[in-house]
């Protein structure tokens, strides 16, 4: 019994890495413009279908495929915030009703190029059982929560250190100051959108590598990101590592101690729990949200 | 209008502007009344006699119908908590999957009357919507998908609880709709005179609402809920208030649509569609009026079976969605209000 739990919370783990992944990008967008994008889960599937498509026309590996599907997904979170800077009134509102809708067109167009049978990758390299200690797991679970680690700490560099991260702060925490500052509020938001579309890319191709596809997938994707990020607490960079973790162990505990179908639930439950009994997150600044 | 920099005036400054503008209209109206009462009349004559007379036999273009006035029911409580709420949800399944199978279940297994278990069924949305009122402590997107995630919860919860619910199987055999106006039990015109009377009922206490002192206190919470507050507003209760009735409202609206298809299962009950669907009629409509969420789901839900549907059968939803867009950036307050305010500039 130790065995299978110490097993499921290392498989938990390297699920939660990959969650991370998902939900870094919806973080970002939600920490500079307030405004959280409902279509993320969208584009993060958009760049596990652009894998596919390269695997099965061309022949290409996942891990290959990356630079089409940032492409792609960085068009389209550009493309995204195109139209939400047209916003002006009700933002929060507003901004959320029309990124649920454009979640609906990428949805169907999806299901319209793919149809809406689910996909897998078929490259047994990445597959193949890799077997540290007494864990096991697929190659592309590890590989992936490598990555999702490095990309966590360049992200969080980034946002530290770098002009364009302390641009990007400087706007989320007051827009007109750092105009006033010299900083075009317009290009840093766009810029965090471009970032969120190509951390999209890397969690798609994640997605890919390791688990199943479908079109309808999108939805969940964005619950699971904004649930995570509800964990971080609002601006966190190390929370949404902490928050996935926690997610991705909570749900891995479940399948294995109670069944499979109440995964969701598990989550969902954390999610609310969160909500009510630490409304900062777990690594959040105070900030009133009710 | 609001001046940002004072929200402390904003709320009696437009509630004196409400009064004052009420006032003057209702003088012009004097002379309107009896035109507007036989409008009326006719209005109501056509949805009764016309609708039925004229499309009764095409079943197939019935069922539509029926099935856009359960969407013009659901988008009518969206917009109900939208616009005296104040806040957006994308649970509303929630609702409309605990009142549809609250209904079947009695009727089902405790042989109750339909009418009864359709009332229930809205009361079993109502509890619902009693359990998740701390979410009323939440604001925004967290609101929306904590109502969300409630929905998510109730989804899985009628799948597991297997001796009740049926689980996954679903229930089968749900009592058709009885014998109304003269008319066989179960028939699509029952269900469409049914459904016609419940959307207007519905309207009519949702305008009853807006009109009275609490609609005012609402419209004024959405301007400043901190300014309402001090003024002696009790608005936690309010929103509260609003989200029961919305929760009915759409409880209703599950309730009947299980008695008319006679089937249930957990993935068709909390689906999104029911969401969905509702959120771009309620905005496509203008979702602070009341005839726009129902003129929206008529309008929306037709165009999408009739039209899109046919055009490309597989990812039809796309035309929905870029409708929903469309409306935001264009008039993100809807249709009617759009085409009124070019017609007074034509005018």
């Amino acid at each position: 019994m130790t065995e299978l739990l110490l097993q499921a919370l290392y498989s938990g783990l390297l699920q939660g890495c990959s969650y991370a992944l998902i939900a870094l990008g919806l973080a970002l967008v939600f920490g500079a413009m307030k405004v959280i994008n409902l279509a993320h889960g969208e584009l993060v599937l958009l760049a596990a279908y652009v894998a596919y498509t390269l695997e099965s026309g061309f022949g290409l590996g996942p891990v290959a495929a990356i630079p089409a599907a940032l492409a792609v997904t960085c068009v389209a979170s550009a493309g995204v915030y195109g139209v939400l800077r047209r916003i002006r009134q009700d933002r929060e509102i507003n901004s959320l009703i029309l990124t649920f809708g454009i979640g609906v067109i990428l949805t169907n167009l999806m299901l319209l190029v793919w149809k809406a049978d689910v996909r897998s990758t078929s490259s047994s390299w990445l597959q193949d059982a890799v077997v540290l200690g007494p864990f096991y797991s697929m190659r592309s679970e590890l590989l992936f929560a490598v990555l999702a680690v490095v990309l966590l700490a360049a992200l969080w560099w980034w946002l530290a250190r770098s002009w364009h991260g302390r641009a990007l702060r400087a706007v989320a925490s007051d827009r007109d100051a750092a105009a006033l500052m010299g900083i075009q509020p317009g290009r840093v938001e766009l810029l965090s959108f471009l970032v969120s579309g190509a951390l999209a890319a890397f969690a798609g191709v994640a997605l890919y590598s390791y688990g199943v596809i479908q079109p309808a997938y999108g939805g969940a994707l964005t619950v699971k990101a904004f649930v995570i990020t509800v964990l971080a607490g609002v601006g966190s960079i190390p929370g949404v590592l902490l928050g996935a973790l926690l997610l991705g162990v909570c749900e891995a505990l479940t399948v294995t101690m109670a069944s499979s179908a109440l995964q969701e639930l598990a989550g969902m439950a954390l999610f609310l729990l969160v909500l009510f009994v630490l409304p900062n997150g777990l690594l959040g600044t105070a900030r009133r949200r009710g | 209008m609001t001046d940002p920099k004072t929200p402390h005036t904003s709320p009696t400054s437009r509630a004196a502007d409400g009064s004052r503008a009420s006032h003057t209209s209702h003088g012009t109206h004097a002379f309107r009344a009896p035109l507007r009462a036989l409008t009326w009349a006719g209005c109501l004559a056509v949805v009764y006699l016309l609708v039925p007379l004229l499309l009764g036999d095409y079943h197939y273009v019935m069922s539509l119908v029926v099935a856009a006035l359960v969407i013009a029911c659901v988008a009518l409580s969206w917009a109900l908590l939208g616009n005296l709420g104040g806040m957006v949800s994308f649970g509303h399944s929630a609702f409309f999957g605990v009142g549809a199978y609250v209904s079947a279940l009695l009727t089902t297994k405790a042989g109750l009357p339909v009418p009864l278990g359709m009332a229930l069924g809205g009361a079993g949305a109502v509890l619902a919507g009693v359990v998740m009122l701390p979410v009323l402590r939440l604001r925004g997107p967290y609101f929306a998908l904590a109502i969300l995630a409630c929905a998510h919860i109730l989804r899985i919860v009628a799948t597991e609880w297997r001796g009740v619910t049926g689980g996954a199987a679903g229930i089968a055999n749900i009592p058709v709709l009885p014998a109304m106006f003269g008319l066989a039990a179960g028939s699509k015109t029952v269900a469409y005179l049914l459904m016609l009377t419940i959307v207007l009922l519905f309207a009519w206490i949702y305008h009853r609402v807006r009109a009275s002192h609490y609609g005012l206190a609402l419209r004024a919470m959405h301007d400043s809920e901190d300014a309402t507050r001090v003024v002696g507003v009790n608005s936690t209760l309010l929103k509260g208030a609003m989200l029961l009735l919305s929760a009915f409202m759409a409880g209703v609206a599950g309730a009947f649509n299980a008695h008319y298809i006679n089937f249930l299962e957990p993935d068709y009950a909390f689906n999104s569609v029911w969401i969905t669907v509702p959120i771009v009629a309620a905005i496509f409509g203008g979702y602070r009026t009341i005839a726009g969420p129902v003129i929206g789901a008529l309008v929306v839900f037709l165009l999408d079976q009739l039209l899109f549907k046919a055009l490309m059968p597989t990812g039809h939803q796309l035309v929905l969605g870029a409708l929903l867009v469309a409306m935001m950036v264009v008039s993100p307050s809807g249709l009617l209000p759009l085409l009124r305010r070019r017609g007074a500039r034509h005018a």
